[in-house]
């Protein structure tokens, strides 16, 4: 009895299958799908007419009508890249639940590819996976497994060269290599994707999303986990980076080199190997996003290196080693960020030069500044340090007597690392109060005149 | 019986510091940063170092950053420059002595495409597969002061095309 119903169902799925399988045609005016069964009965003229073009249309092999051709597994046609074959430019796939064994799958025509019940591609550790080279492409969800690794070749789920206002979201990868590679792109969007992938040996990892040389990318809401850097751009002109949660990578949650003119908003970055690097690039905005549990010995919540003209607003870095670590930058405005229980608020180089500290609020951190040099060029105005011990007589709610971010002990511990076992000891606290009443050794210039008596909000 | 035990002395240890000759040292992948760009290393065959006469190593994400590092510093108290064979990642080769190809297919970390050998044999290999130029270590260093070093305080922006 049982056996009987499993057979019926099959072959009631088999016929559904075999009509998905042929070429569908959408009507282009309305885009109402037409019945491949029907009978020229009961019909007026006029629907006669419309259905022998149709059929017309549907005998033709090449049409300019757009068309949809769908790809199951036991349809008639069992293969996604024998689909986009067949396809003509503006198609749409339509791949049906199920497993596809499919590598270097190559996408030379504007078409979309639409995972319906998420299908799996799996690569089977096999080269590329998709090959992405023409533009206005949309590829949408797919849960992709198992790229090709390599020392040599970038191997990526799917790559993306060449191409123009393509949109790549909500697919899930897994055990891939690189996950989303653009090369040479423009307007490309990747939104609302998953990419994770852990490799025991960690240099063998490629980056989450990885863009090189590519102008106007748009990247938001995707989460990347287990990655060599999570997010990667070098080269890349005005990327928008938003929403994205970047987690648990070996290097870098965002790594950013040579690329001017970016914004990233809104983004988490948490528990990165070394946090967050800013690299060899100029105005860059970065605004809200959460710099967190970035640990390690060298490890930053942001790491910025060679940067100029950038905005650091609205971010909130908590429990890093380093909250921000900052060399050869010039002219960055650092304000009405939050910096909550790190190692050190701010390591700042004496090779950075105007950059402006304004209206933070450093609760509670185990240093706040520290640097290199007893000289400074940087400044440091109207922030709340929570480790402030003034007073404010005349009630402004600014304090009367200026703060001296830079402890002596800051100072010894870049000199002796080692002594930093002397840590919260009354010997180190006396020659900190000492230091903060005549100092010798701190920089003279890098103080707070205006120390906030209370929390910003 | 006193001279003697100072002699002893001596001798030993004469004996440990001639033992004592720099060598490249492993790099932690993953925490090893770099002493020019400041980046964690994290690709084997392209992690490079400088040893200084005491012994301590310099290590950088690429032989780029190396030779940077190198033209930018004083190099009084160098030792001797490494390298990882790009072939065999294992095996440290002497700077001055690889073999270098610059060829844009092969991408280094600091995007100035080098890769180093242990011999020209192997680089010829790989620039029949690849393409590009045989490079020894002074071009490489004339290459990257060119793209990095010259021309003003903005340099490193400049080599974006």
């Amino acid at each position: 009895m049982n056996g009987l119903t499993t057979v019926k169902t099959k072959c009631i799925t088999k016929i559904i299958r075999v009509e998905h399988g042929k070429r569908n045609y959408l009507w282009p005016t309305n885009g109402r799908k037409l019945d491949n069964t029907f009978s020229l009965e009961n019909l007026d003229l006029m629907k006669q007419i419309i259905y022998i073009v149709a059929i017309l249309l549907f005998l033709t092999p090449v049409s300019l009508i757009y068309g949809q051709i769908t790809v199951s597994p036991d349809g008639s046609i069992t293969s996604i890249q024998e689909a986009i074959d067949q396809a003509i430019s503006g198609d749409t796939i339509r791949v049906e639940a199920g497993t596809y064994n499919e590598s270097d799958i190559s996408i030379k025509k504007p078409i979309t590819i639409l995972g319906i019940d998420r299908p799996v591609i799996d690569g089977e550790g096999k080269g590329f996976i998709m090959l992405i080279t023409a533009d206005s492409v949309t590829v949408s969800g797919f849960d992709i497994h198992n790229t090709g690794r390599s020392y040599i070749r970038d191997y990526a789920a799917i790559m993306i060269e060449n191409s123009k206002d393509f949109i790549i979201e909500d697919n899930r990868l897994d055990n891939v290599f690189f996950g989303i590679y653009l090369a040479e792109t423009d307007r490309g969007v990747v939104r609302n994707n998953e990419i994770e992938s852990y490799d025991l040996r960690e240099a063998s990892s490629g980056n989450g999303i990885h863009l090189w040389s590519v102008k106007n990318p748009r990247i938001e809401n995707n989460t990347v986990k287990g990655m060599r850097d999570g997010i990667y751009l070098e080269f890349v002109d005005n990327a928008r980076i938003t929403g994205n949660v970047s987690s648990d990578n070996n290097r870098y949650g965002l790594h950013y080199m040579f690329s001017n003119g970016g914004i990233y908003h809104d983004n988490t970055f948490r528990k990165n190997g070394a946090g967050v690097a800013v690299m060899y690039s100029e105005n860059v905005d970065m605004k809200n996003n959460r710099f967190e549990n970035n640990w390690g010995p060298s490890s930053y919540g942001l790491l910025l290196k060679d940067i100029r003209n950038s905005t650091i607003e609205g971010n909130r870095f908590y429990r890093n080693t380093v909250a921000i670590y900052s060399e050869s930058s010039s002219n960055v405005q650092i304000r009405r960020n939050d910096v909550e229980l790190n190692g050190w608020a701010v390591n700042i180089k004496s090779s950075s030069a105007r950059n402006y500290f304004t209206e933070n609020n450093f609760i509670e951190n185990s240093f706040d500044v520290r640097t290199d040099s007893p000289r400074n060029n940087n400044v440091f105005e109207g922030n709340y340090w929570s480790q402030y011990e003034g007073y404010d007589l005349d009630r402004d709610g600014i304090g009367d007597v200026p703060y001296r971010p830079v402890s002596l002990f800051s100072i010894i511990i870049d000199r002796q690392p080692e002594s930093l076992i002397l840590m919260r000891s009354m010997f180190i606290r006396l020659l900190d109060t000492a230091e903060r009443i005549a100092p010798v050794l701190t920089p003279k210039t890098l103080i707070d005149e205006n120390p906030k008596m209370s929390r910003i909000q | 019986m006193r001279g003697g035990s100072i002699l002893i002395t001596l001798a030993v240890s004469l004996l440990l510091f001639s033992g004592c000759e720099p060598k490249p040292q492993p790099i932690e992948l993953g925490s090893d940063q770099c002493a020019y760009c400041r980046m964690m290393i994290t690709e084997q065959e392209f992690g490079t170092q400088i040893l200084n006469k005491q012994g301590r190593a310099f290590k950088f994400d690429s032989v780029e950053c190396m030779a940077a590092y190198d033209i930018t510093e004083d190099g009084e108290n160098f030792h001797s420059k490494w390298v990882p064979d790009f072939l065999n990642r294992e095996n440290w080769v002497n700077a001055e002595e690889a073999v270098y190809l610059h060829s844009e297919t092969l991408r280094s970390p600091m995007g100035l495409y080098l890769t180093a050998y242990a011999d020209r044999e192997s680089a010829e290999q790989m620039q029949a597969e690849y393409g590009g130029d045989i490079l020894d270590y002074e071009s490489v260093k004339v290459l990257v002061s060119g793209e990095w070093l010259d021309n003003s305080e903005n340099q490193v922006h400049h080599q974006n095309h």
